[in-house]
């Protein structure tokens, strides 16, 4: 944008917000050059700090008259490149507005602005006994117009589902500036689905400037178990016997040995660093059921030779257990320079089998492989542990990340089960959908955002058939510790 | 359209003549009194989308035919030259019980489904009216449920994939057979709820849930709507786990109460609550729901289990019921409070226009149903309550459609309602995924 234009574009943003409320300054949009995925960066030209929906809308019809690019920021949190300014333009940062419009207990609803972050309205109505179900790792620091971007989802999914399962309602700023209503306290509103077609859209709908969300009634009881296996096959058995015998855990989460001695290096949750595996199984609901459920499951671990079995008495014993899960990959760095970090989905059943092949590739390409996942929703975050610095290693990774998602895809999978694609996945897009597919999904884009300037280059493949394996920038796919990371605040699942 | 000899000579070459009806034999699957030149029942998901591009080329309007349970849904079709039925799309596709997901086509019976899917001890969560014939297809179109979404949801969180015939002819997929997935857009959304407007689902693949161990359910009779409804708000806000929280006007409440074999007190309503878990968890929390109803002034209180467990929710779910005259129901959506009040309103305002009325609530999502004897009654009258009710709904917050009406009140008011001005955004959907509007047309809201 030359400099001209650029002066006038922040007057007449200045005009809307405010003095405070544009950044131009280039130290200080280096800020706003990434998300959590760091490796691909594109500076906006200028960041817009609205307070209102009014402001957001006189932004939209701004930038929409003015043919510039523009997209909304929440957290920065994203692990997919989605909050990117990748044709330069207006990054709106939603950060001011992260109120909380209205509590409704007996109405199990509540209504929020978007840059709320995601834990303060658990931690709100938590002297109610209620909170807001999903939990990604991010959630003291993310924002829930992130959430409903991305549909994030948390440990808790295999029970209660992901963000799209709890938002009844969205008020939503399109890009050519009007604002639309979908849904709202009261559910099935006649007509499409909007809300459940616009959570998920990565940003490039509209931005969503007020959401209603179900709250939940707090379970009675929550009971950790902890099984420690020789193998990963005992513990993927044990948990499709779990399956098999009617019951349906919160959380059922796996790590393999090598996570495990990284996580001890690390941490020191305690987990026996000659282990093959430990799951980790939570229940939770009415005492009675809890209580009767903690048993069959003790069981069912037994029959799979489990080694060892901790059950935490108390909330302090149940935090040590997930200590070691919730540091998985921050603790990498104990062990390897570098990694390459996936979120695949299989079917549950094959975990066994993408596991001997994800093996097979580690052998292959001489390349070690940490494995932590999401076992109770078949969610797979391998790990794939490199040296930059040594030639060559960083375009292996990439390889070989490209050969699993490849092979998750024939199992019957998808690419990603809660990152979203965003910048990193756009063109691994054809390994899943057929160009008829992806059609249809841009005729729902065409509707909302026709001329393509919110959130531009995001979703799509670039160029059609150009899906090589291993096909990425040539800046890759290498991970950095989040500054929430290294902060100690959240970290990966 | 100008050429139903051709379409039904096309129909012919495409799915065999055998699975064509013409003339009279089309006359069952008439909708609001429209009758398709020709009814087609293609054998596989290439027939589908064979049969729906040779439509497309003679822009005939195509209705989309599952088991016929939903066909009153809608405003009257502006035209219909083919109905497509899904009758012979049936089968299993694929079934794995550890991933706990099962994709089925799209015109297999939800009954039919279940009955395999049991086998294994687990079943699609949802459970709406006339599963015997009810298609899962269908279901899925019209956004179909019952009592169980207070637990489990609906289509919109159960279904994980599905397989699309758009109106061209072209075949999509959206989804994936994994339980959690956000690769591109999520095109399930789209389709559920959407009557067969943007394309003809052949294939749904759903998340399963295991069968709870034991289902049983407190019945309780109570002398107002409004203690019942304290009753079930106290039980929603507490940390039990129900599975349905059903409140039953007097009638309704009558008609459970004798499925069940219970004694009932004329005038009596109804708090019906389901609880499923392991039999422990199910015996401790029946006690505490029977607690809540008693602090809330039930008249009497009745344990059902086993076939009067399941009669007492088949009549809920059936509501109301095969002997009801059924010419006027509505659907009501409301903040959960707001239940009682949208439920006596209703039936208050039948009263004053001399229109027998009874209703069933699922409290918890807040969907008041209501059933209207509109027969014999002038259809302004019966225009004028849908319109009256739909203002109260609107009042607490929420809104109300028309799920069945004779053709003479459909004529007078819009079954859907108001929808904003996310219209624009509506209509460009049908716009871009039917441009011929050749789905299915003028059955949706705002004319879609
Ligand atoms: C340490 C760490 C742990 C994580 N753990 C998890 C996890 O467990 N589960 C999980 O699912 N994810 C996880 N994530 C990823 C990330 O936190 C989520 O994707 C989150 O939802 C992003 O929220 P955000 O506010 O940071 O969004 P941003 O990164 O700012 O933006 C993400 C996308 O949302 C769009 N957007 C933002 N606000 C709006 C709005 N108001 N309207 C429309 N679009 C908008 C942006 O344009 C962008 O496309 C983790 C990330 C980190 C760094």
């Amino acid at each position: 944008m030359e400099r001209q234009r650029k002066a006038q574009l922040a007057a007449a943003l200045m005009a809307v917000v405010g003095q405070d409320g544009v950044i131009t300054d280039e130290d200080e949009l280096r800020v706003y050059e990434c998300d959590g995925l760091t490796i691909f960066k594109a500076r906006p030209e200028l960041v817009v700090l609205p307070r209102t929906r009014e402001q957001v809308e006189a932004v939209a019809r701004l930038c929409h008259r003015e043919r510039v690019p523009f997209v909304a920021r929440g957290a920065g949190t994203g692990l997919s490149g989605g909050a990117l300014a990748l044709e330069g333009g207006v990054m709106v940062g939603l950060n001011r507005m992260s109120h909380i419009l209205e509590v409704d207990v007996p109405n199990q609803r509540a209504v929020v602005q978007p840059g709320m972050v995601n834990v303060w309205l658990s931690n709100k109505i938590a002297g109610d006994n209620f909170y807001y179900a999903p939990d990604p790792a991010s959630q003291t620091a993310c924002s829930i117009g992130g959430n409903i971007a991305e549909n994030s989802g948390g440990v808790h999914t295999p029970k209660y589902g992901v963000t799209v399962n709890h938002v009844v309602g969205l008020e939503v700023v399109l890009p050519d500036g009007e604002v639309v209503e979908f849904g709202g306290k009261a559910l099935d509103p006649p007509g499409y689905d909007l809300t459940g077609v616009f959570v998920g859209s990565e940003g490039t709908f509209g931005i969503c400037t007020k959401i209603t969300v179900r709250i939940l009634r707090k379970p009675e009881a929550v009971k950790t178990l902890m099984g420690v296996f020789e193998s990963i096959e005992d513990a993927s058995n044990t948990v499709s016997d779990i399956v098999a015998a009617g019951i349906l855990p919160a959380c059922v989460e796996m790590m393999d040995t090598l996570s495990i001695q990284a996580v001890e290096k690390g941490v020191r949750a305690g987990y026996p660093t000659d282990a093959g595996s430990v799951l980790l199984v939570e229940l939770d609901g009415p005492r009675a059921e809890v209580e009767a459920l903690v048993d069959p499951v003790s069981r069912l671990m037994k029959q799979n030779k489990v080694r060892e079995i901790r059950i935490a008495k108390d909330d302090a014993e149940r935090l040590l257990l997930w200590k070691g899960r919730k540091a998985a990959f921050a603790a990498m760095g104990q062990i390897s320079p570098d990694y390459y970090v996936q979120d695949a989905v299989i079917p549950r059943t094959k975990l066994p089998q993408i596991l001997r092949e994800i093996g097979a590739f580690s052998d292959e390409y001489k390349l070690r492989v940490a494995n932590v996942f999401h076992a109770g929703d078949g969610n797979l975050h391998p790990l794939i542990l490199y040296d930059g610095r040594n030639e060559g290693e960083l375009h292996k990774a990439e390889e070989m990340g490209a050969k699993i998602m490849r092979r998750c895809i024939e199992l019957g999978g998808s690419i990603t089960g809660e990152h979203g694609v965003g910048r990193e996945k756009r063109d691994y897009m054809p390994l899943m959908y057929t160009p008829a597919d992806l059609e249809a999904m841009l005729k729902v884009k065409r509707v909302f955002n026709p001329d393509g300037l919110l959130n531009p280059g995001k979703i799509f493949p670039t160029t059609k058939g150009c899906v090589e394996a291993g096909a990425v920038g040539r800046d890759g796919l290498r991970y950095r510790p989040h500054r929430l990371e290294v902060m100690g605040l959240a970290q990966r699942f | 359209m100008g050429d139903p000899a051709g379409l039904a000579r096309r129909a012919q070459e495409i799915v065999g003549a055998e699975h064509v009806r013409t003339g009279p034999a089309a006359a069952p699957f008439a909708v609001d009194g429209l009758t398709p030149g020709v009814v087609a029942a293609p054998g596989s998901e290439e027939e589908v989308s064979r049969l729906l591009a040779a439509a497309h080329g003679l822009e005939a309007a195509v209705a989309p035919w599952g088991g016929g349970t939903k066909t009153g849904l809608g405003n009257p079709p502006r035209r219909l030259d083919l109905v497509l039925s899904l009758a012979r799309l049936n089968r299993v596709v694929d079934y794995e019980p550890g991933d706990m997901t099962a994709t089925l086509q799209a015109g297999m019976t939800l009954a039919a489904a279940q009955a395999h899917l049991t086998q294994k001890g687990q079943f699609i969560a949802l459970d709406p009216a006339a599963a015997a014939r009810a298609t899962v297809g269908g279901i899925l179109a019209a956004n179909a449920s019952g009592p169980r979404r207070l637990r489990y949801g609906t289509a919109r969180d159960l279904v994980i994939a599905v397989r699309i015939v758009h109106a061209d002819g072209a075949v999509t997929k959206g989804g994936a057979k994994v339980v959690k997935n956000v690769t591109g857009y999520d095109m399930n959304k789209l389709y559920v709820g959407s009557l067969g407007t943007l394309g003809i689902l052949t294939e749904v693949t759903f998340r399963l849930y295991p069968l709870p161990a034991t289902e049983e359910t407190h019945l309780s009779a109570f002398p107002t709507l409004e203690a019942a409804g304290a009753a079930a708000a106290e039980i929603l806000g507490s940390p039990l786990v129900p599975h349905a929280v059903e409140l039953l006007s007097a009638a309704a409440a009558a008609a459970a109460a004798r499925a069940a074999n219970v004694p009932w007190s004329p005038g009596q309503v109804g708090l019906a609550v389901m609880i499923g878990s392991v039999p422990d968890a199910v015996h401790a929390q029946l006690a505490d729901v029977a607690r809540f109803c008693r602090g809330a002034g039930s008249a009497a209180d009745h344990h059902l289990r086993g076939a009067a467990h399941s009669a007492c929710w088949e009549a809920v779910r059936e509501f109301p019921g095969p002997d009801a005259p059924r010419s006027l129901i509505l659907k009501g959506s409301v903040p959960l409070t707001r239940v009682p009040e949208l439920m006596s309103r209703g039936e208050g305002l039948a009263g004053q226009r001399h229109l027998a009325c009874q209703a069933v609530a699922e409290v918890g999502p807040g969907i008041v149903r209501f059933s209207v004897d509109a027969g014999g009654v002038p259809p302004e009258r019966a225009a004028d309550y849908v319109e009256t009710v739909r203002g109260v709904a609107a009042e607490l917050g929420g809104h109300l459609v028309v799920l069945e009406a004779p053709l003479d009140v459909k004529r007078r008011v819009d079954v859907w309602g108001p929808v904003g001005k996310a219209l624009r955004l509506m209509q460009g959907l049908k716009a871009q995924f039917d441009p011929k509007g050749i789905l299915n047309p003028g059955r949706f809201v705002g004319g879609i």
